[in-house]
C-alpha cells in the first residue's frame, strides 16, 4: 500500500508506516506516523554543508560530527567509509570492536533495528561502540529512516528484506553523492552475493568482508579473525566432518509453537551435567523434579544455559540420571557409545504424548527413574565468547597454511570448537578466546573463529584474564567518561570544615542536611590490610542506660550520582571482583580507597544508622542521617580482639567496642534462636609471598569474636534499612531474599545420611533445618558435622537481589538469616546493590528525591536481573582464582591428605580434601588395575573393587573418610593445572 | 517484544520527530453545520476526534438549569474500534471515561462565560475515531474548536499537549508507544498566557525535572493555539468571502 506524503512544514513531512502484526491466530493492523525530515546530517568533519543543519538536543547540545576528514586509504578506492548490513555485524562484532580494522564506519538505522530485533546484547555493543569511539574507532548511526531523501517506499511485491537491502543501498547512494567533492567514497560490506550485485548496478561499491579485510594492508592478520561461514560442501575433507554423521534437525518454528500451546513441546533453560558433558537437564514447570537430556543426539548441539525446545521421549528410554563421569576433554570420538541412540524415533500422535507427560509426572513421583527428553528446536543461544586453547593433535605442526584446529574450552561442560587458523603453530601454547559462528547439523563440532590470544599457558596474566573473561568479569580499566564523574579535586578532596560554612554551601546546597556526628569515637574493624573501609561502628552508653550504637556507611551515592556514567558503569559491573592476587574494582581507585573509604583520623561523608537499643539489644528506636564522620582508628579484626581483651585498656573508645562485642553476642543469639543457618563452605585463603608474590601456603579461614561483632550490626543495618525503604517504597524497594529450599534437594543428601549415619536432616523450617545439622555429629570426626553443613550448602536456594514490587511480602523471607525482610546496605563501594539501596534510603528519609530509574518496576527489573548474574559471576570468578593458586602451591609440595568421599560414581569417586578446599574425581582406572571386576551399588552409594595397591577387595562408601595423594598435575589435553588425588 | 529505541542517542523519536516536535495537527470547524450547533474535526497525528456543541439551549430537565449561569455537561464517546485492537465492551460507563468527562467539564466551566447564558445548557459531544496517544489533550483542543463555533463567548482559547519525560528529555505531544513508555503529565493552557486550566499528571515525575517539562510543554500548547488560530482564521476569510458573495 502506497501511502501519500505530507509535507508539514519546510524540511518535515509525514507518511504512514503500516504493517500487520498477528497473534493468537489474529491479524491486527497497525498504522503509525512515520515523519521524514532533511536535518539529517552526515557527521562527517570533511562536510561543510551539513553544519548548518545541526539541532541541538534538549540538553542544547549539538551532535559531534564523528567521520575523519581525511579517512583511511583502501586498495583500489582510496579514502573511504564503510557502510555495514546487519548479518556482518551480527556474526562479525567481535573485529567491529577490535582496533585492527574498520574506522570511520556508517551503520544505517535500518540496520541497526534489524540487529537488535535479532540479538540485544549485539545491539547494546553497538550502541557503546559508537558512544565510546570518538576518536580512535568513528562509528556512527545513520538515521536513513528518518531522512527524507534515503526514505524508500515498500514496492509492491518486494520483501521486507530487499526493501531493506535497498534502503541501505540507498543510503550508500546518498553518502557518495553528498560526499563527492571530498573525495571520500563509500563502501558498502555485505555477504549477501545478491545484494552485492544489485549494489554495483546501481553504482555503490561493495565488497564481501572478506573482500574489504583482503584489501586492508594488514589483512593476513586479521583473516583469522574472520568468521568462520565456510559452506559445508567447501571442506568435506576436512578430518571430522564424516558424511554419515548428522545431528536431527530442529522443528520448523510453527511446529515449535504449536507444540508449544498444545503442551506437547517443553521450553526451558538447559544445564549440562558438571561431570557428565553428554548429560543435560531441564526443569519444567509440570514437573517435580527436572527433566533429563542424554546424549550427543538428544542434546542436538544445544549448549549450557541455552533456552531450548524439547520433547519428551517415549518411556522405555526413561532412566535414572547417570552414574558415569565424563569429560569432554578426554572424550574420544572413535570409542564413544552413544550412537545407540535411535534416531528413528517412533511416531507419535499429540494425545498420546501428552498421556506420555502425565505417566511422566507419575514417574517422577515414585522411583528414581526419571523422564528423558530430546532437543527439538533452540530458542535462544547463550553464545559468547569462550577462553580455550588449541589441541596439539588436532593440526599438522608442519603446515604453515590456513588449517582447522580443534579447540577445547575451559567450561567442561562445553564440546570442542572447529576453527579455521593459519597461526595454529604460534598459538598451540596460548590460551586464547574464540567466539561461536554456527553449529550446522552435519558438523559434529561448532564452528568458530579466533578472537585474540591472551599469553602463555600457565602465565599468572593469562590465567588470570582467562577466568576473567570465562566469567564474563569487565576488568578493563575505567573509561575517560567515567573517570570524568570524580570531584575534580582527585586526591584532594577533603569534607568541608564547617557544615554552614556558605562557600561550601554554594557549591553542595545538600550540605545543611548532614549531620555532624565528627564528635563520636568512631572505629572501623575490617580484615589486615583492607584498604575500602565501607563501613564504621560507634557506641555510646546513654543517660536512661541504654546504648546509642551507630553504624556509618561510607557515602559513595554522594559521588555516584544517579544517571552518570559512572554510575551506569557501576551498575553493569555490580560488583567488586576478589581474586587471589588482585581486586577488579567496581568503582574507580579514587573513590573505593579514598574519598569513599573511611579512613582513620579524617573527616568523611557517612550514611549512618543510629539506633537506642537496650541491654538485651532490643531496638528502641531507629534513626537514618546522611552525616559527617571522623574514624578514631581502623582495626584489623585480630587488634580489636587484643584491644578488647587487653584489661589495661578502659578508654571511651576500648569501653564502646567493649559493649558493641557484647551487644553483637546478644544479637547473634537471637538471631540464631530464630533459626538462622551456620552453613559451611570449604573455602581457603591463599598466603602470598610478600616478596615474590608467590603463593605461600593454603589456610582455612578462621573466624574471631570481632568479625562477628563486624558482621552482626551489619546485619542489623542492612534488616532496618530493608524496613525503612520498603515503608518508603513498597513497589520498587531493592531487597534480598532467600528462599526456602525445596525438599527435593535435600532427598538424595538424606537418603545417604539415613544410610550410613542414621541421621536425617530435617526441613520443616529454618530452625528445624538448623538444628537437625547441630544433630548431625560423628563423635569420632569433629569434620563430619562441617562435611554436612557444606553438602547442605550445596542443596540450598541461591540468595538473589528482587525489587518488593516482584515477590509478596511473605516471600521476601531470607531463609537462612530467619528474617523477614533483609537488603544490603552496608558495602556500597563493592555492591551495587547498596548503592541503590542507599538512594532509596536517601529519598525515604527525605534528603534529595529519588532517581526516576529507582522507582521504575522495569528498570529496577534490569537492574537486579544484572546484579543477581554479576554477583554470581563474581563469586564463581573468586573461587577459580583460588583454585588456580591451590594448584600452584601443590605443585611445589606433594603431600598425602585425609579427604572424604563425597560422590560416588559407576567410574569413580568424588573427593573433598578440606585442607586444600579442593575436590577431585578419581577415576576407577587410577583405583584399580581391574575395571571390570568393579561393582557399584547405586541404592548404597557403595563402589567396591580390586585396589591396585592393595590387592584386594575394597569398598567405598559416601562420607568414608580416605587418606588421598595430593598432586598437582598439567592436563596434557587442556593445559589446565588442576589438583590430582590418588587413593592410599 | 523487542525493546524500542524510544528516543535515541542522536535526538529521534521512534516516529522521527525531535524531542520538541508536535505531531501533525489538521483541523477543520464547522463540519457538521446541521446536526450541532458548532463542531469540529481534528487530527492531532493518528488521533481523529469529531466534536459537536449543542447550545446554548433550554436544559432537557427544568432541574438541571441554574439561574446565575449556564450548566455544561461533557459526553465522551470512544469508539470500539478506535485503539488497535477492537475492544468487546463499550467504554461509555468506564471509570477512567468518567474521570475525563469530569477533568473536561471542569476545565470549560472556568473558561466559558457561562454567566452570559442563565438557564441554559451547553452540551458537548464527543466522538474518538481514532486515539493514539495523549487523548485527553486532543479533547481539549477539539472542544476549544466545537465551542468557538458554536459562538459561545470564551475569555480565550484553551490549547492542550501532553509532555513525557524520557530519562532527563523531556518529550512534547507523545503518541502511544511513547505514552506507554513513560511519565506524562498532560496540561491545558489559557490563551498567550502561562496559566495553566489543567493539569493532569498520572504518573510520578521527579519534581526536580518538572519545571522543564511544564516549560516545553506550555510552549507546545502555544504553538497549538497557532494552529486552532490559523484554521479559524482561514474559516472566517472563507465564510466571509461566501458572505459578500
Amino acid at each position: 500500500m502506497v501511502y501519500q506524503k505530507k509535507r508539514l512544514s519546510e524540511g518535515l513531512s509525514v507518511t504512514q508506516k503500516m504493517f500487520v502484526r498477528s497473534r493468537n491466530g489474529g491479524a491486527t493492523k497497525i498504522i503509525r506516523e512515520h515523519y521524514l525530515r532533511s536535518d539529517i546530517p552526515c557527521l562527517s568533519k570533511a562536510c561543510t554543508e551539513c553544519v548548518k543543519i545541526v539541532t541541538p538536543n534538549a540538553n542544547k547540545e549539538l551532535p559531534n560530527f564523528v567521520l575523519s576528514a581525511n579517512p583511511m586509504k583502501l586498495e583500489g578506492v582510496g579514502k573511504h567509509y564503510v557502510v555495514l548490513d546487519a548479518n556482518i555485524i551480527l556474526q562479525a562484532i567481535d573485529l567491529l570492536e577490535g582496533p585492527a580494522c574498520f574506522s570511520d564506519v556508517i551503520v544505517p538505522q535500518i540496520v541497526l533495528d534489524e540487529v537488535r530485533n535479532r540479538s540485544y546484547p549485539v545491539y547494546t555493543r553497538m550502541r557503546t561502540l559508537c558512544r565510546d569511539s570518538d576518536d580512535v574507532k568513528r562509528f556512527i548511526i545513520f538515521h536513513n529512516e528518518f531522512f527524507e531523501p534515503t526514505y524508500v517506499e515498500r514496492k509492491e511485491g518486494e520483501s521486507i528484506n530487499d526493501r531493506n537491502d535497498r534502503a541501505v543501498r540507498k543510503t550508500c547512494q546518498w553518502y557518495s553523492e553528498h560526499l563527492q567533492n571530498y573525495g571520500i567514497k563509500v563502501v558498502l560490506v555485505t555477504n549477501d552475493r545478491a545484494n552485492r550485485e544489485l549494489a554495483s548496478k546501481e553504482g555503490v561499491i561493495a565488497k564481501s568482508l572478506y573482500e574489504y579485510v583482503d584489501a586492508l594492508p594488514n589483512g593476513d592478520e586479521i583473516k583469522d579473525n574472520l568468521p568462520n561461514l565456510e559452506a559445508p560442501a567447501a571442506n568435506g575433507n576436512s578430518q571430522e566432518a564424516k558424511s554419515e554423521f548428522k545431528f536431527p534437525s530442529y522443528y520448523s518454528t510453527s511446529r515449535i509453537m504449536g507444540g508449544l500451546r498444545s503442551g506437547v513441546l517443553y521450553q526451558g533453560s538447559i544445564q549440562i551435567s558438571e561431570y557428565n558433558f553428554l548429560e543435560g537437564s531441564i526443569s519444567l514447570s509440570n514437573f517435580s523434579k527436572p527433566v533429563i537430556i542424554v546424549g550427543q543426539q538428544n542434546l542436538n548441539r544445544a549448549f549450557n544455559g541455552d533456552q531450548v525446545v524439547v520433547e519428551l521421549l517415549p518411556d522405555s528410554e526413561w532412566r535414572a540420571p547417570s552414574t558415569v563421569a565424563l569429560d569432554s576433554e578426554h572424550f574420544d570420538v572413535n570409542d564413544n557409545a552413544d550412537d545407540v541412540e535411535d534416531t528413528e524415533t517412533p511416531v507419535f500422535s499429540d494425545k498420546e504424548r501428552r498421556l506420555l507427560a502425565q505417566s511422566a509426572i507419575q514417574a517422577q513421583k515414585a522411583s528414581r527413574v526419571q523422564p528423558t527428553a530430546r532437543v527439538v528446536g533452540i530458542v535462544r543461544r547463550s553464545w559468547r565468547q569462550y577462553v580455550g586453547q588449541i589441541t596439539p593433535n588436532s593440526f599438522d605442526m608442519k603446515n604453515g597454511g590456513t588449517q582447522n584446529v580443534f579447540v577445547i574450552l575451559m567450561d567442561r561442560c562445553l564440546p570442542k570448537i572447529r576453527m579455521r587458523t593459519r597461526r595454529a603453530n604460534e598459538l598451540v601454547d596460548k590460551r586464547i578466546v574464540v567466539a561461536i559462528d554456527s553449529w550446522p547439523e552435519n558438523y559434529k563440532y561448532p564452528l568458530g573463529h579466533f578472537v585474540r590470544d591472551l599469553g602463555k599457558i600457565e602465565s599468572v596474566q593469562a590465567e588470570t584474564e582467562a577466568l576473567l573473561l570465562e566469567h564474563d568479569v569487565e576488568y578493563r580499566p575505567f573509561s575517560k567518561k567515567v573517570l570524568e564523574c570524580l570531584p575534580s579535586e582527585g586526591n584532594d578532596w577533603k569534607a568541608p570544615e564547617n557544615l554552614s560554612d556558605p562557600e561550601s554551601l554554594a557549591k553542595d546546597n545538600l550540605l545543611s542536611k548532614r549531620r555532624d556526628l565528627r564528635d563520636k569515637l568512631i572505629c572501623s574493624i575490617d580484615p589486615p590490610g583492607c584498604v575500602d573501609i565501607d563501613d564504621a561502628l560507634h557506641a555510646k552508653k546513654l543517660p536512661n542506660g541504654n546504648w546509642e550504637v551507630g553504624v556509618h556507611i561510607a557515602d559513595v551515592t554522594h559521588f555516584v550520582k544517579a544517571g552518570t556514567a559512572l554510575d551506569a558503569e557501576g551498575a553493569s559491573r555490580g560488583t567488586s571482583v576478589y581474586l587471589v592476587d588482585k581486586r577488579i574494582d567496581m568503582l574507580p581507585m579514587l573513590l573505593g580507597t579514598n574519598l569513599c573509604s573511611l579512613k582513620p583520623y579524617v573527616d568523611r561523608f557517612a550514611f549512618s544508622v543510629l539506633w537506642e537499643l537496650n541491654d538485651n539489644a532490643d531496638i528502641v528506636n531507629v534513626d537514618f542521617a546522611k552525616s559527617v564522620i571522623k574514624s578514631r582508628e581502623a582495626f584489623s579484626y585480630e587488634q580489636a580482639q587484643l584491644r578488647i581483651d587487653d584489661s589495661n585498656q578502659s578508654d571511651e573508645l576500648t569501653q564502646g567496642m567493649r559493649a558493641l562485642l557484647h551487644l553483637s553476642i546478644k544479637l547473634k543469639q537471637k538471631r540464631l534462636d530464630a533459626g538462622a543457618l551456620n552453613l559451611a563452605s570449604p573455602e581457603v585463603k591463599v598466603h602470598m609471598d610478600s616478596e615474590t608474590s608467590d603463593p605461600g601456603e593454603v589456610e582455612i579461614k578462621e573466624l574471631l569474636a570481632t568479625n562477628s561483632l563486624v558482621e552482626e550490626f551489619m546485619l542489623l543495618a542492612n534488616i532496618s534499612v530493608a524496613r525503612k525503604i520498603y515503608e518508603a517504597f513498597p513497589q520498587t524497594a531493592m531487597l534480598r531474599r532467600h528462599a526456602a529450599p525445596p525438599a527435593t534437594n535435600f532427598e538424595t543428601l538424606n537418603e545417604m545420611l539415613q544410610l550410613r549415619k542414621h541421621m536425617s536432616i530435617s526441613l520443616e523450617s529454618s530452625k528445624a533445618l538448623a538444628d537437625s545439622l547441630d544433630r548431625c555429629k560423628d563423635p569420632e570426626d569433629p569434620y563430619f558435622n562441617t562435611l554436612v553443613r557444606i553438602m547442605s550448602t550445596r542443596c540450598m536456594m541461591a540468595a538473589q537481589y528482587f525489587y518488593a514490587g516482584a515477590y509478596s511480602y511473605s516471600d521476601f523471607r531470607h531463609y537462612g538469616l530467619a528474617v523477614d525482610i533483609y537488603t544490603h546496605f552496608t558495602s556500597p563501594i563493592r555492591r551495587y546493590c547498596d548503592v541503590v539501596a542507599h538512594r532509596q534510603l536517601a529519598a525515604a528519609i527525605g534528603y534529595e528525591p529519588l532517581d526516576l530509574g529507582h522507582r521504575d518496576k522495569n528498570k529496577m527489573d534490569m537492574v537486579c536481573r544484572n546484579i543477581n548474574k554479576r554477583h554470581r559471576n563474581a563469586q564463581f570468578a573468586g573461587r577459580a582464582s583460588i583454585e588456580y593458586y591451590v594448584g600452584q602451591v601443590m605443585r611445589n609440595n606433594e603431600s598425602e591428605e585425609t579427604g572424604y568421599v563425597i560422590r560416588v560414581f559407576h567410574n569413580g569417586i568424588v573427593v573433598l580434601v578440606p585442607k586444600f578446599g579442593v575436590e577431585g574425581l578419581i577415576r576407577l582406572e587410577n583405583l584399580t588395575d581391574d575395571v571390570q571386576s568393579a561393582k557399584f551399588f547405586e541404592d548404597q552409594f557403595r563402589l567396591s573393587f580390586t585396589s591396585s595397591i592393595a590387592k584386594k577387595v575394597q569398598d567405598i562408601y559416601i562420607f568414608d573418610k580416605v587418606n588421598v595423594q595430593v598432586k598437582s598435575v598439567l592436563d596434557p589435553v587442556t593445559s589446565k593445572r588442576k589438583a590430582q588425588l590418588l587413593l592410599k | 517484544m523487542s525493546r524500542l529505541e524510544i528516543y535515541s542517542p542522536e535526538g529521534l523519536r521512534l516516529d522521527g520527530r525531535r524531542w520538541n516536535e508536535l505531531r501533525r495537527f489538521e483541523s477543520s470547524i464547522n463540519t457538521h453545520p446541521d446536526a450541532a450547533d458548532g463542531s469540529s474535526y481534528l487530527e492531532q497525528g493518528n488521533n481523529k476526534i469529531i466534536t459537536l456543541v449543542t447550545g446554548p439551549q433550554e436544559p432537557r430537565l427544568r432541574s438541571q438549569a441554574s439561574f446565575s449561569h449556564a450548566s455544561v455537561s461533557v459526553n465522551l464517546n470512544i469508539t470500539k474500534f478506535s485503539r488497535m485492537e477492537r475492544s468487546k465492551a463499550s467504554h461509555r460507563n468506564e471509570r477512567r471515561v468518567l474521570e475525563m468527562q469530569t477533568a473536561l467539564v471542569r476545565t470549560f466551566e472556568k473558561n466559558v462565560m457561562l454567566h452570559l447564558y442563565p438557564r441554559t445548557s451547553i452540551d458537548i459531544q464527543v466522538h474518538v475515531l481514532q486515539q493514539d496517544g495523549g487523548l485527553m489533550s486532543s479533547l481539549i483542543n477539539g472542544i476549544t474548536l466545537a465551542l468557538i463555533d458554536a459562538g459561545i463567548a470564551m475569555y480565550d482559547y484553551i490549547s492542550s499537549v501532553s509532555v513525557g519525560l524520557y530519562d532527563t528529555t523531556p518529550l512534547l505531544d507523545m503518541n502511544s508507544l511513547e505514552e506507554n513508555a513513560m511519565s506524562s503529565v498532560t496540561l491545558a493552557v489559557v490563551g498567550k498566557s502561562e496559566k495553566l486550566s489543567l493539569l493532569l499528571v498520572e504518573d510520578k515525575i521527579p519534581l526536580d525535572r518538572f519545571e522543564s517539562v511544564l516549560a516545553i510543554g506550555i510552549a507546545g500548547a502555544h504553538r497549538v493555539r497557532e494552529l486552532m488560530d490559523k484554521e479559524l482564521r482561514r474559516h472566517g476569510q472563507k465564510r466571509l468571502a461566501n458572505a459578500s458573495k
